[in-house]
């Protein structure tokens, strides 16, 4: 399934790009996030925990950054085993605008799961995926807006 | 492990089970009362309904350790030997093929006989079909099922 | 009261099921049983590079993680499809290797990639989420159409471009030219909506290695005890046959989906032995969906034609059907010789081609379910016919009767023959059942309340009994389908009749009894049916493809046969008459026009004890029968539904449902309608609730009964069910078989009713309320077009 949107973030394009890779922000706007570790520049490691319908899972996986182009956008693209539950594959595609002093982020995001959270909770998945992306995006506006975040 | 104790079919039963034991599995593994069956996962099928307190309950959505004290009914203790009336109405009905969702259909159709006995409505056709929600047979169509609860809801009042 | 043929006798099996005493595979515990979960891929369509157990190896009470390689390395053999059947360019099917456990690939969600053997099912459960399976995920196809596409991935090498076979059957040539001079066609695009038979037993199976004798047990929710023992011997090299037992105890509802030997009956069996434990597996309803066989699944383009008087010319079929990721047992014969060969419906027609590629996908391997072929082939059939009646302008009733074959035998184009019938006679009764001339005042009425009615029909006709051996054989059977029966006259008199028949909810030890009682005058408490255990059977068939009346009961009738005439020996020798003057009556062995007699148990004395029976004859008194039919038998009927649809909403009330059917002779009409009654539920599951569905990445979405919807009391009419027999003259009782009719005749009939009352014929199965809502609006959109 597919979800997109856009924000405007009242900072300069610098700032966002360097929180769009700043693994401390990002862990703080990853819905669900418990641990996020960078390996390399591009990829990192994650656990994240999730509820989707009936099934409750905590995912191990990788996050990455991919098709990085300094400072106008990147795809970030994670993947996680959450054990019986299943699976969970998704990824954004970021655009970073300039806007005088401050920034039009536009997000398309793709996401898929697998295994049991599909059997279980297929009815669920699409608007928990929509709320989980808008979520994170969200969040980091509000993150870089210096408003509340909340996780 | 917790230690539960309630009555069964009449009977004190008392078992030392993992937290986690459902009462239909209490019922089935531990007293090998093996007539309550589990047809999902999901409690949809109603194949798994006992009575507990006198209301039923699909014991596999039920913990064993909620039952603590409780006094519950399986298919085995409906009658005690002879046959219940709503089981003889659904021999009588052909309300049965395999035979495994038998056990449900006739706990869910006592129980809904007694509280429509008791608020004083009409169990009319629309009424058991509608109360069956939470029944399925893959086997009947439901028609001779339906029979059979309205029969068996006449031979209960008579007995 | 009689409890002979015809009567209504009270099922003998009910009272077991209604105390909760039946039992059933879970229901059973072995000493010394240990508890199998399988390890399942997450994926439709993966390479395994590595399994690695050692986490879940480590776990107390875990007995062993055991995987394909190993099972491979004790050379248990791959699963078979057992019925070959040839491309039309004369190639065999290409069968794909299947692992009961996967070696290097899994081909659908739910592919079992290691069996973990516990001592307990809570451990067994964890213990598999423990074992980290190394995938490399690879592309995708779940359609069959997508999956004959140029470019699609591909599941097995020996399959390019995923054809498992291209068939073909009737002419090509003539069937083009007869539509291309028609004076009417009408053609149509229809889909057979993917089902999963959801019997209320889940699976389960409980296999035990005696070493001391090198035997195994296996206790399997089977419709087929014998044929599981003889294809896991003979192929799976479990262990051979005299060293295997087989028993399928009561099973509860089968539908086709009990019939194939799965993976996970071939890993608890192998695992016993490795294990040196009793292994027990029950599948819960998740696994259930994700594993038994589906059903259906066909994409088919059609065209018939009409000469200028209505009678049809020809007919085209195109069927595209998806077999899933591997070849189920009897998954070929399916949309091949159970489809193609019911192409004629009830009707006189001269040229008929059909074509059928199956096709492999990423998705659970598909096989028969109730009607297997016959549902898809009266669907398209009755479909076509409904669609043309309104496209020409004519009655639908009218059209199908101007073209009923009349006169039998008939040979159709499409091999068969059919042997009785008397369609007009079942559309009479049906049509007045329905009250068919009161239908537009209903109309009418409807209509007045805001409420769009319609009424559609299906005159259906199916193959049953598959046979004789030698023609099955000759289309590509690895079995032949013949039926066994022993007829066991006890010393006192009771009667066990033992069949290779199944029932799994049948009631043959109800109708089964009622043939044995009638033909010896015995009641019906004094005979027993024993099924289910290759120990006490020799051998049979089991039960699918409604036979075990056409079949299974003629075999008893033929070994009553031998034990009637051994009986008439002993009686004329103990009473010193003709045995041309021994008759059999009321229990009791007669001198005809004398008073002169031995009751029943006397003559089983007489048997057994051996003083005084005919000099040179065997004592006891047991017989066997291998009875091999001559030909298929042909159940048909006509359906009528009549729905009411709210066009605000899209959603369809069945109002009436009317079933007249000829089964031929009729043991017990209580069953019978029982039967009837739940094909119909199905049937109308099909129309109006069922899908499987899989997304595009091949995971299953409708794998619980919160996403899969089964039909419930709430959803479905009263049947108004109706018999006008005709006697088959294939079979000593002259009966036809009635298992499957419900399934077969009713899908036609709900969406003919449907597309009547919305005036759109553009609808597929399932006719959810949404997609009827979108249907009446293209219906207005085009009106108000037009």
């Amino acid at each position: 399934m597919e979800m997109s949107g856009e924000y405007r973030i009242p900072a300069p394009i610098g700032d966002v790009w360097a929180a769009l890779n700043d693994v401390e922000v990002l862990r703080i706007c990853i819905p669900g996030c418990e641990e996020l570790e960078q390996v390399s520049d591009t990829e990192m490691t994650a656990k994240v925990a999730l509820k989707i319908g009936p099934v409750k899972a905590r995912f191990k996986g990788a996050v990455n950054f991919e098709n990085v182009d300094a400072p106008d956008g990147y795809s970030i693209v994670g993947e996680g085993q959450g054990g019986i539950a299943g699976f969970a594959k998704g990824g954004a595609d970021v655009q970073l605008v300039e806007d005088g002093n401050e920034t039009i982020l536009t997000y398309q995001a793709q996401a898929q799961v697998g295994g049991k959270i599909a059997q279980l909770g297929s009815r669920l998945i699409k608007s928990t995926a929509a709320k989980l992306a808008d979520k994170f995006f969200k969040n980091f506006h509000d993150e870089l807006s210096g408003a509340e975040t909340a996780v | 492990m917790t230690v539960v104790s309630m009555t069964v079919n009449g009977k004190a039963a008392r078992a030392d089970v993992p937290d986690n034991t459902l009462l239909v599995e209490y019922i089935r593994e531990h007293l090998r009362l093996t007539g309550t069956h589990v047809g999902c996962d999901t409690s949809q099928c109603g194949a798994c309904v006992v009575h507990v307190n006198g209301k039923a309950v699909k014991s596999c959505a039920a913990l064993a350790v909620a039952s603590e004290g409780a006094d519950v009914t399986t298919i085995e203790g409906l009658a005690n030997g002879e046959m219940h009336p709503m089981q003889t109405a659904f021999k009588e009905n052909h309300g049965l093929q395999c035979g495994f969702c038998t056990p449900g259909m006739v706990m869910t159709a006592t129980d809904m006989v007694a509280r429509y006995r008791e608020s004083g409505k009409t169990l009319d056709e629309a009424a058991i079909r509608s109360e069956l929600e939470g029944n399925i047979c893959r086997c009947t169509g439901y028609h001779n099922i339906v029979k059979a609860i309205a029969d068996g809801a006449s031979k209960m009042a008579s007995s | 009261m009689s409890e002979g043929i015809g009567a209504r006798v009270l099922r003998k099996e009910d009272k077991r099921f209604l105390i909760g005493k039946g039992r059933y595979t879970d229901d059973i515990i072995e000493q010394n049983q240990a508890y199998a979960a399988f390890v399942r891929s997450p994926h439709a369509h993966a390479a395994v590079k590595s399994i690695d157990a050692s986490a879940a190896e480590a776990m107390d009470g875990v007995i062993a993680v055991l995987n394909g390689a190993q099972l491979t390395g004790d050379g248990i053999g791959n699963i078979i499809c057992g019925w070959g059947v040839t491309s039309k360019d004369g190639s065999p099917m290409n069968m794909g290797a299947w692992s009961a456990l996967a070696t290097d690939k899994v081909r659908y969600v739910g592919d079992a990639v290691a069996i973990v053997v516990a001592d307990s099912l809570a451990t067994a459960r964890l213990a598999a989420e423990m074992v980290e399976v190394d995938y490399d995920v690879l592309p995708v196809v779940v359609n069959s159409v997508d999956g004959l596409s140029d470019g699609a991935p591909q599941l097995h090498e020996n399959a390019p471009g995923n054809l498992v076979f291209d068939w073909e059957l009737g002419n090509e040539g003539p069937t083009d030219a007869a539509l291309a001079g028609a004076a009417f066609t009408t053609e149509m695009d229809i889909v057979n909506n993917r089902l999963s038979p959801n019997a209320m037993e889940p699976r389960a199976a409980i296999a035990t290695f005696n070493e001391a004798d090198d035997h195994y047990t296996l206790y399997t929710t089977s419709q087929n005890p014998h044929v599981a023992r003889l294809v896991l011997s003979a192929f799976y090299n479990v262990a051979p046959e005299h060293k295997l037992r087989v028993i399928a105890p009561d099973v509860g509802g089968g539908f086709g989906s009990k019939i194939y030997i799965y993976p996970e009956e071939i890993a608890c069996l192998w695992a016993s032995m490795k294990t040196n434990r009793s292994v027990k597996w029950t599948s819960d309803r998740t696994e259930a969906f994700m594993t038994d066989a589906h059903g259906r699944d066909h994409v088919t383009h059609a065209k018939i034609g009409f000469d200028k008087d209505h009678k049809i010319v020809g007919l085209k079929v195109d069927t595209k059907a998806n077999l899933g990721a591997y070849m189920s047992l009897f998954s070929s014969a399916t949309p091949t010789y159970l489809y193609g060969t019911l192409l004629s419906g009830q009707y006189n027609i001269e040229n008929i081609y059909c074509n059928v590629k199956a096709v492999y996908t990423n998705t659970v391997p598909v096989d028969a379910y109730r009607g297997a072929g016959r549902p898809e082939a009266s669907y398209v059939m009755e479909r076509m016919m409904e669609t043309a009646a309104r496209e020409m302008g004519v009655d639908p009733a009218e059209l199908r009767r101007k073209n009923f074959v009349t006169e039998f035998p008939h040979q159709t184009p499409v091999i068969m023959a059919y042997d009785s019938g008397d369609f007009a006679a079942n559309q009479d009764q049906a049509m007045e059942a329905a009250d068919y001339a009161g239908f537009e005042a209903r109309r009418a009425e409807a209509a007045s309340r805001g409420k769009l009615r319609g009424i559609g029909f299906s005159n259906y006709i199916e193959a049953c009994g598959i046979a004789p051996s030698a023609a099955v054989g000759s289309l590509g059977a690895g079995v032949g389908l013949w039926e066994s029966a022993e007829v066991r006259v006890n010393p006192v008199g009771t009667i066990e009749v033992l069949t290779g028949s199944h029932s799994h909810g049948q009631g043959h030890e109800t109708t089964f009894t009622q043939i044995v009682a009638e033909r010896f005058g015995l009641p019906t408490e004094n005979i027993q049916i024993v099924h289910g255990d290759t120990d006490k059977v020799q051998f049979g068939m089991g039960t699918y493809g409604s036979r075990s009346g056409a079949v299974g009961m003629s075999a008893i009738v033929k070994a009553m046969d031998k034990v009637e005439a051994k009986v008439k020996k002993i009686g004329a020798h103990v009473l010193e008459a003709s045995e041309d003057d021994i008759i059999i009556e009321d229990g009791a062995v007669k001198v005809k026009g004398t008073d002169k007699q031995m009751l029943w148990h006397e003559v089983g004395l007489a048997a057994y004890t051996a003083h005084n029976i005919p000099e040179g004859m065997e004592p006891g008194l047991k017989e066997t029968s291998f009875y091999d039919p001559s030909n298929f038998t042909f159940p048909a009927g006509c359906y009528i539904c009549e729905v009411e649809v709210d066009p605000e909403t899209g959603t369809t009330q069945i109002v009436q449902f009317v079933a007249s059917d000829d089964f031929g002779t009729i043991i017990n009409p209580m069953i019978v309608e029982g039967q009837v009654h739940g094909g119909i539920a199905q049937g109308i599951g099909q129309a109006l609730l069922e899908g499987v569905v899989y997304d595009d990445s091949g995971q299953l979405l409708s794998a619980s009964y919160m996403d899969y919807a089964m039909p419930r009391a709430h959803d479905l009419p009263n049947y108004s069910v109706h018999h006008q027999s005709t006697t088959c003259p294939g079979n000593p009782l002259g009966m036809k078989g009635c298992g499957e009719a419900g399934a077969i005749g009713s899908p036609p009939a709900v969406i003919n009713a449907i597309t009547d009352a919305i005036g759109n014929n553009d609808l597929s199965m399932p006719a959810t309320p949404a997609k009827v809502w979108a249907a009446i609006q293209a219906a207005g959109a085009k009106q108000a077009a037009e």
